[in-house]
């Protein structure tokens, strides 16, 4: 039981202690980071707790984790299929691993295992060349078959009755599932402990760009000077990078998810299947959370289609056959940036001053700790550390892209 | 009007003849009696002259049909029906309209029941749910002892140390969570879906609902009218109207209304269906038990109603602390009596109405507490309630619901001139039920969801609309009005308004304005009494005012940050109960006004649907070949490749294989891609699109290509066939048809395509490869074309017939042999296939599946797209610069290629046999090269390996650094298991790499 | 559901469609382009949050490619017209 609860049971009318305050815009801040998301706001903590950069202001046109952070279905995993790919979410996922301890908030990050189905000979053979990468890089991942399948997971169907029999998976068992929000919150209440301004209802509406160098932001509520600006607004990116004239290789294309009612625990793990287009896992409060691919078609709308309850509903019952009485309760959508290469875009631009840390895809939350980490240190050292420079947007040109895309296009 | 559904038309009034007193003497020791079941009244829906029996935790207990599960247990008494989320208090029922959390049960394999809107079915098995070890002793409910140390959002303040302890934590918080269970053994049920088309939807069958309709219908759009209960009316089927002096009894408006919707033809109406949303250009949807409906329509009028808004104050959830449409639902709908000595606590005339229903009926009316003034109640039944001895408590309010499991009194207190609680005013009053009529919360999430906004209004404390896309229009309780009369004609000129839409009839500006209501206020600004014990803001999720102030004050402080933090409006009622009392406590603790605190986003469904219902049939789509069946037939054991099911072997893979080299194998290839190209541009078209050269095809003569995209990665890989003059047949993979097929449309179309035509027969051919030594002479035996290989050699396309069908003969073959594809009409295949399987048998040819052909395909060192490439492999790299003509003009693909000429490829797809030949090592297995600290590092992967029948040792093909894949017999290491394999490069076929075979 | 007019067919459900991204002409001379007027043709995409001239596949009908004008915010689709060849 933590003091603070205890603290807060008995002091009768005392207010609790705000996690992150309200300040008025000031006239210059040493970094300003665009999108008050997990990346933005880890970037903010970072830059205050490693670098000593605390002059940070991190502008959020809505309220913190409105987009992508609080959207997503939040699966952590670290089971990718190129080296560059593995060895940075792996950090990631130690990084959350110790997140509830330095954040002194419990982000509620359960390791149950993670399971990725493979319906087809083809995918057989890529879970068996995820497992070798992740093996080779020191994380934990095997393939398993239905035996083992089903005493991790009864509820699912591993007969050979489905229109896509279960030959095996990809178990993971590191990865797991979190408490989206809190990861936000946490980083941002540590971040305004440090000295962050956090700006919520504050929105970019321009970027000032003298001699190819950033030198202010302007914002619904005032103009900002300053030197340094990350653009943390995945999603959106396209749309902020615009303003200082570079275009990045992104199409936003809507990514919908679902909740069930709670019902009483019998999943464990976390199942994805890349043959059906679905991932799937339980809630500690027992909503079954749900998600597939990315909508059909590009859009910043996030009004949701019926299309995708259809859809996810048939797979997760080709899936799990006994949840047909299960009620969905919400869909909801966020919007996500596809790079070519199913991975994201994280460093310098031609315009100096001009930070990105976009094309997160389908992707992006997983990694917000090693984000924040990867891109705080490249902002303070202006070195750009080794886990990103594969991810450095001059590849395009360079002709070296990331082989992720080689992986299922379901990859939660 | 014509039912949606049933072709009768529901039957709402029924008198039935049977008395109170339903006790079934002979189980008069087991069965629970119903002593809240009133006499037979007018309106009830319920059926009488039959009992049907249910059990509930294991109790017997009777109902009629048309009783729900909740109605029939108040009726035997039962008032607690489910524990609460959090901290396990007891529960009854609220709504009674399927909107609150309170009723939900497990019903046999169903979980999260609303038991309310469920009828009762006999020998239906319902469960509380989430208690331990029962209902009434539910020991989890121990919980609300540490309640102060378990505020809102509690779990992210602690487990945090020690780390290790957390997954048992986790494990605990997990199995106090949840409501109802999966059944494993849940069987998979049968679902539809239904289309409808239509000018109109009216949602929502209350007097606006059914007006708005008829209002459409008589302008001759064809209008869907959809209601979530078992019968059209809405309130009016409980409610007694405003100008109706005679209490009890049911509107005479609703036969008038229902009887002119039965005389409309252009009316369907549908019950018990719920309309779940609003998506793009008008498609809603809609469900019914087992069956979705979509809808495309022209226009839509919401009428959907109103949420009763009930009271925060302490204890405000306990069993018998009920909203006022839900005691009159029990009591008009049911006959059942909610309970036997009522407090009203009220703010507006709805309340009165319970009153005069209640104490008609003969409940001891203990008090009526109005929060107005004396002068300010208009209720028709204030003096003579009063005059008949009903005390009414003015300016008065409810601070406490007083019981333990039920109500069993309430203390009221005065309100002082501000509308604050004047200290020591307290009184307690003795009732088993504690009526709340505050006011309602419009139902505008469709209206949301449409596009459409709403402004809070201060004066009546209730939202209202002000915009309205075109095409939505809002009636009824949902656009803020609640007198019938009001309701009946705005709501048809909403109706007229939606079929003007629609395209019926002209516009008239002036009738379809709507005009200014001036109706009594309805909703009280009041949400929240204060007190001193737990008052409930989110029934769902046991979130207390407290627990609202506590997340505002740690910087939860707008709406959506609150809604993530406490949970409230996450759970079961998504919002209904507790949404606008939230926005108000918002609000007031920032000390903003509602309409600047804003909502949450509508989001779909409206209610809760069944995984089922969605999914419908649940049919996945299955390709098959023309002679699937005889695969079956044949032992075949089928794989799934793409969307198609395939043989993968009929029993021995290997020994296929072999058969194949030695006598001859016939393999059915019909889902590759086949498509014709006909007209004097393709040539041109084909250079374009192939990596190689095209133009120099001559007529008869078949050549295999590589297409590319513009980056310079492998889309795909096939022959193309050049058939007469300007006819052109091209074959690509199997799973990789359709994209072709949409890939070349688009060049043709986007400014490539003068000169061709381009047609899909993928399903108009089946296509079988005949291949071994032997294959030549089966074919001979089949037609009369000379097949000697003079003739007809390697690399050739011919038409002939085989077994008397036309077909085309490519001397092509995958496997390194001699073969032959025949592609003939689909209709014909099985005579085709057969005919080359009599000829065939006698001279050892069986059939062979995709396995012996992968096997034999990797000894010859073919490569197969999507298997030894992926979504970043170009041709160069991909082992097959032969194929790629970079001197030749543009093509898709040759820029990037030329880059990656230029630089030299970085990796090369090779062929590798193993030091150890029984070694065969799996696919997907890395390539590894040993670092100076003993660490691996990746330098490659095998993408194709086999035991090769053969050649009796392990081959495959490997990604590996250039340099060292282009070193012929250059050592390498494959990580397997613990161990590192030793392997080495392979130029060239493994089998016969001068390919003469094939040139037989 | 979108509803998407084919210049064909009428108007349509959006799942008879495929969705063939923002519009963007291959340039004239490909083997001409600079390493980085390559990329841009291959990767970079404006991708507006606004008016966007796109292509679709009537894909489960008539088969045609043509161009839709859609606000990328609301889905609203503000005209769908036949791709015309502009040069040879």
């Amino acid at each position: 039981m933590s003091i603070q609860l205890i603290r807060q049971a008995f002091n009768g009318n005392r207010p609790p202690p705000k996690m992150w305050r309200s300040h008025e815009l000031k006239e210059y801040y040493d970094v300003v980071i665009i999108g008050g998301g997990a990346h933005g706001l880890a970037c903010a903590y970072y830059l205050a707790k490693e670098h000593g950069i605390t002059d940070v202001a991190v502008l959020e046109k809505s309220y913190i984790g409105a987009g992508g952070s609080g959207r997503n279905t939040a699966i952590i995993r670290s089971n990718y299929l190129t080296s560059e790919g593995v060895r940075f979410y792996n950090q990631s996922v130690k990084l959350y691993e110790q997140l509830s301890d330095e954040l002194n908030f419990n982000v509620m990050f359960s390791q149950r295992g993670h399971l990725t189905l493979a319906h087809t000979d083809g995918g057989v053979n890529t879970m068996r060349r995820r497992a070798e990468v992740n093996q080779i890089e020191g994380v934990d991942s095997r393939l398993i078959f239905p035996d083992d399948i089903k005493s991790l997971c009864p509820y699912l169907d591993v007969s050979d009755h489905p229109r896509y029999p279960i030959l095996a998976a990809l178990y993971h068992p590191p990865g797991g599932i979190i408490r989206h929000d809190a990861v936000v919150w946490g980083y941002a209440h540590q971040a305004d402990v440090r000295g962050v301004h956090i700006h919520q209802n504050t929105e970019v509406t321009g970027i000032k760009v003298q001699d190819g160098k950033v030198t202010g932001v302007e914002t619904t509520r005032g103009h900002i000077k300053t030197g340094t600006v990350l653009n943390a607004t995945a999603g959106w990116a396209s749309t902020i990078t615009a303003m200082v004239g570079v275009k990045l290789p992104l199409t936003t294309i809507p990514l919908q998810a679902c909740v069930t009612e709670p019902l009483k625990p019998f999943l464990d793990v976390v199942v994805v299947s890349g043959s059906l287009h679905v991932y799937i896992s339980q809630t500690d409060r027992g909503e079954l959370v749900m998600g597939a691919s990315v909508d059909p078609f590009s859009s910043y709308s996030m009004a949701g289609s019926l299309a995708f309850l259809e859809g996810i509903a048939g797979h997760v019952l080709e899936l799990f056959p006994s949840l047909s009485h299960v009620r969905i309760l919400r869909q909801w959508a966020g919007i996500c940036e596809m790079p070519p290469d199913y991975s994201p875009i994280m460093g310098f631009t031609p315009v100096n001053g001009f930070l990105i840390d976009v094309g997160w895809g389908t992707y992006g939350f997983k990694a917000s700790p090693i984000a924040g980490k990867t891109l705080a240190e490249l902002i303070a050292t202006g070195k750009p550390p080794i886990l990103i420079v594969p991810f450095r947007l001059s590849r395009f040109e360079e002709n070296d892209l990331v082989g992720e895309k080689g992986a299922a296009a379901v990859g939660h | 009007m014509r039912d949606g559904v049933s072709p009768h038309f529901a039957i709402i009034y029924q008198v039935s003849g049977a008395v109170i007193g339903e006790l079934m003497q002979t189980e008069q020791d087991t069965l629970k009696t119903t002593p809240n079941r009133l006499h037979p009244k007018q309106g009830e829906v319920i059926d009488r002259s039959t009992t049907i029996r249910f059990t509930f935790d294991g109790v017997k207990y009777i109902a009629h049909p048309g009783d729900t599960v909740a109605s029939a247990l108040t009726a035997a008494g039962v008032k607690v029906l489910s524990r609460s989320f959090k901290y396990h208090r007891p529960r009854g029922l609220l709504c009674c309209a399927g909107h609150c959390p309170n009723c939900l049960v497990q019903i046999g394999d169903e979980p999260n029941v609303r038991a309310c809107m469920r009828s009762v079915e006999a020998g239906m098995d319902v469960r509380a749910q989430n208690v331990w070890p029962s209902l009434n002793r539910d020991l989890l409910s121990l919980t609300q002892l540490g309640s102060r140390l378990m505020p809102v959002g509690f779990y992210y303040k602690t487990f945090i140390r020690p780390k290790k302890l957390w997954p048992l934590y986790e494990h605990t918080l997990r199995h106090a969570a949840g409501l109802g269970e999966v059944d494993i053994d849940t069987p998979s049920g049968k679902f539809d879906k239904q289309y409808l088309h239509t000018d109109v939807v009216v949602v929502g069958s209350g007097p606006a609902g059914i007006s708005a309709a008829l209002g459409a219908a008589e302008g001759g759009a064809q209008v869907l009218l959809f209601d979530e209960n078992s019968a059209l009316g809405g309130h009016l089927r409980f409610t007694v109207p405003l100008h109706s002096s005679l209490p009890s009894q049911v509107s005479k408006d609703l036969p008038e209304l229902l009887e002119a919707l039965s005389q409309q033809p252009n009316v369907t109406a549908f019950t018990d269906t719920s309309v779940l949303g609003w998506y793009q250009d008008n498609w809603l949807c809609a469900a019914k038990g087992a069956r979705l409906f979509k809808i495309r329509t022209k226009s839509v009028v919401v009428a959907t109603g109103a949420y009763e808004t009930p009271l925060i104050f302490d204890n405000n959830d306990l069993p018998g602390v009920m909203l006022g449409s839900a005691a009159q639902r029990l009591l008009h709908l049911f006959g059942v009596l909610p309970g036997r000595q009522v407090v009203i606590v009220t703010a507006n005339e709805d309340g009165w109405d319970v009153a005069a229903d209640l104490q008609a009926l003969g409940v001891n009316v203990a008090a009526i507490v109005d929060e107005r003034e004396h002068n300010a109640c208009s209720s028709p039944y204030r003096d003579g309630l009063a005059n008949i001895g009903v005390p009414v408590f003015y300016r008065h309010t409810i601070r406490e619901a007083i019981g333990s499991s039920a109500v069993s009194g309430a203390k009221i207190v005065r309100l002082d001139g501000r509308g604050e609680i004047a200290p020591a005013t307290t009184q307690v009053l003795q009732c088993d039920l504690i009526v709340t009529s505050m006011g309602w919360t419009p139902a505008t999430e469709l209206l949301y969801m449409a596009g459409g906004k709403s402004e809070y209004s201060a004066d009546r404390a209730e939202t209202v609309p002000v915009s309205t896309p075109p095409g939505i229009y809002v009636a009824g309780r949902a656009a803020g009005i609640h007198a019938v009369d009001s309701q009946i004609t705005e709501a048809w000129q909403a109706g007229s308004n939606a079929a003007t839409f629609a395209g019926f009839g002209e516009f008239d500006e002036l009738a379809a304005q709507a005009s200014d209501i001036s109706e009594p206020r309805r909703t009280s600004e009041r949400v929240c009494v204060p007190g001193k014990k737990k008052r409930f803001v989110c029934y769902c999720e046991d979130v207390t005012d407290e627990d609202v102030e506590t997340a505002i004050a740690e910087g939860y402080d707008s709406i959506e940050l609150l809604k993530r933090y406490s949970t409230i409006s996450m759970g079961p009622c998504q919002g209904a109960m507790c949404s606008m009392n939230t926005i108000h406590l918002c609000a007031r603790a920032n000390g903003r006004t509602v309409q600047e605190t804003g909502t949450t986003t509508a989001r779909p469904p409206i209610a809760p649907v069944t995984l089922g219902a969605l999914a419908g049939q649940n049919v996945e789509p299955v390709q098959t070949t023309p002679i699937h069946q005889w695969h079956l037939d044949h032992g075949a054991n089928m794989m799934v490749a793409g969307l198609w099911l395939r043989p993968n072997h009929y029993g021995d893979p290997a020994a296929e294989a072999v058969c194949v080299r030695k006598q001859g194998g016939l393999i059915d290839v019909s889902p590759l891609g086949k498509l014709q190209l006909t007209g004097p541009g393709v040539p041109k078209l084909l250079e374009r699109i192939y990596t190689n050269q095209w133009h120099n095809l001559r007529v008869g003569r078949v050549r295999y290509g590589v297409m590319c995209n513009d980056e310079g990665v492998v889309l795909n890989d096939g022959v193309c066939a050049h058939l007469k003059d300007e006819t052109w047949y091209m074959t690509t993979t199997s799973t990789g048809a359709t994209a072709v097929f949409e890939w070349l449309q688009w060049w043709l179309q986007s400014g490539w395509g003068e000169g061709v035509h381009l047609t899909d027969l993928t399903d108009t051919y089946a296509a079988f490869n005949l291949a071994g030594p032997q294959s030549r002479t089966v074919l001979e035996k089949l037609t009369a074309r000379n097949l000697a290989n003079k003739a007809f050699p390697y690399m050739r396309i011919r038409s002939a017939k085989i077994a008397d069908v036309p077909c085309q003969l490519l001397r092509i073959g995958f496997t390194g042999e001699l073969a032959y594809e025949v592609h003939c009409p689909s209709g014909y295949a099985l005579h085709v296939w057969e005919a080359l399987m009599d000829v065939g048998r006698e001279l050892g040819i069986a059939p062979f599946g995709l396995e012996a052909q992968r096997i034999l395909r990797l000894e010859k060192g073919h490569i197969i797209v999507g298997q030894d490439t992926d979504a970043m492999s170009d041709p160069l790299s991909a082992n097959m610069a032969w194929a790629v003509k970079l001197n030749k003009p543009d093509f898709l693909g040759k820029p990037s290629l030329m880059r990656i000429s230029a630089e030299g490829p970085k990796q090369l797809l090779v062929g590798f046999k193993m030091v150890d030949p029984d070694v065969v090592p799996a696919e997907g297995l890395q390539v590894v090269a040993p670092e100076v600290d003993g660490r691996l590092k990746i330098i490659g992967w095998v993408t194709s390996s086999r035991f090769s029948p053969t050649l009796e040792e392990a081959i495959g093909l490997c990604w590996l650094p250039a340099d060292l894949a282009s070193q012929n017999g250059a050592s390498f290491t494959i990580r397997m298991g613990g161990d590192l394999k030793a392997a080495h490069v392979h130029h060239g076929a493994f089998y016969d790499p001068s390919g003469e075979r094939l040139r037989m | 559901m979108l509803l998407l007019t084919c210049p064909n067919c009428g108007d349509r459900n959006v799942s008879e469609f495929r969705f063939g991204g923002e519009y963007g002409p291959r340039p004239k001379d490909p083997s001409a382009t600079s390493d980085a007027e390559w990329a841009n043709y291959l990767y970079m995409r404006h991708n507006v949050m606004g008016a966007q001239t796109e292509w679709w596949h009537h894909s489960d009908g008539c088969g045609l490619w043509f161009l839709a004008e859609r606000y990328t915010r609301t889905n609203e689709v503000i005209k769908t017209f036949p791709y015309v060849k502009r040069d040879a």
